[in-house]
């Protein structure tokens, strides 16, 4: 068991890590001169202009959309790195523990939270771009399994809930 | 809890020490603690038939069912 728990525990750490590497040279990558304009547009701006109608505002939006994705995407490497705590319980022999009741649940609510989350801002995104959104489309998407597996882990916690309290009424059988 | 677990009695009857009584009966002291204190959630034949023949007593003597006030 703590081979199999090793060997899981290198390779959470191995997508962990390309997961982070992925996302920093996204980041990297995004061209943030695009803004450039809209920052000298922020500098000289007419108070009195509506900021929303402007085409400047609207740049400011894809740019905030933009970063919210990123953030999201940080969040979601965030949730996987539970899977190392949940991995230490085990090598511990802490199965059934209340940590690891508490680590699927929050791997689930991240898990959906971001699903709900990217969806919301791809739907911005389109709207900002004027593009048409397909919401069956986005759903079709690779990222919405992380919704059945949110759920899975759920279920998880609640089978390791009973599989706790199964083993404190097994302890405690004379 | 309804069952009562009347293991003191039964020791004192036998003048027996409650380590005395886990060796024979092959459980650690701390589970007959737990057994003796009633904090125990179940208790398997396997451990009452070797309580009984350790201590030459029936269950009706070790164990008694006391029926909770409800009130």
């Amino acid at each position: 068991m703590k081979d199999n728990t090793n060997i899981l525990t290198i390779i959470t750490w191995v997508v962990l890590l390309s997961a982070i590497s992925v996302l920093l040279n996204d980041m990297r990558e995004f061209d943030f001169n695009q803004f450039k304009e809209f920052q000298n547009w922020a500098i000289s701006a007419d108070k009195n202009e509506p900021w929303f109608t402007s085409k400047n505002a609207i740049q400011w939006s894809y740019y905030a959309i933009s970063a919210g994705l990123f953030f999201w995407r940080g969040y979601l490497i965030y949730g996987f790195s539970y899977f190392l705590s949940i991995l230490k319980e085990i090598e511990n022999g802490n199965y059934f523990s209340e940590n690891n009741i508490k680590y699927f649940k929050k791997i689930g609510n991240i898990f959906i939270q971001y699903t709900i989350s990217v969806l919301i801002l791809r739907f911005l995104l389109a709207a900002i771009e004027e593009s048409t959104f397909n919401f069956f489309n986005e759903l079709k998407a690779e990222f919405t399994f992380l919704i059945p597996a949110g759920l899975a882990f759920y279920i998880l916690a609640e089978i390791f809930k009973r599989g706790k309290q199964a083993e404190e009424d097994n302890e405690l059988t004379i | 809890m309804p069952i009562v677990v009347h293991l003191d009695v039964m020791l004192t009857k036998r003048k027996m020490k409650s380590k005395e009584l886990a060796e024979i009966i092959g459980i650690t002291t701390a589970n007959l603690s737990i057994l003796k204190s009633g904090k125990a959630k179940a208790i398997r034949f396997s451990t009452l038939e070797a309580i009984c023949e350790a201590l030459d007593c029936q269950p009706a003597d070790i164990l008694e069912y006391i029926e909770d006030d409800k009130n």
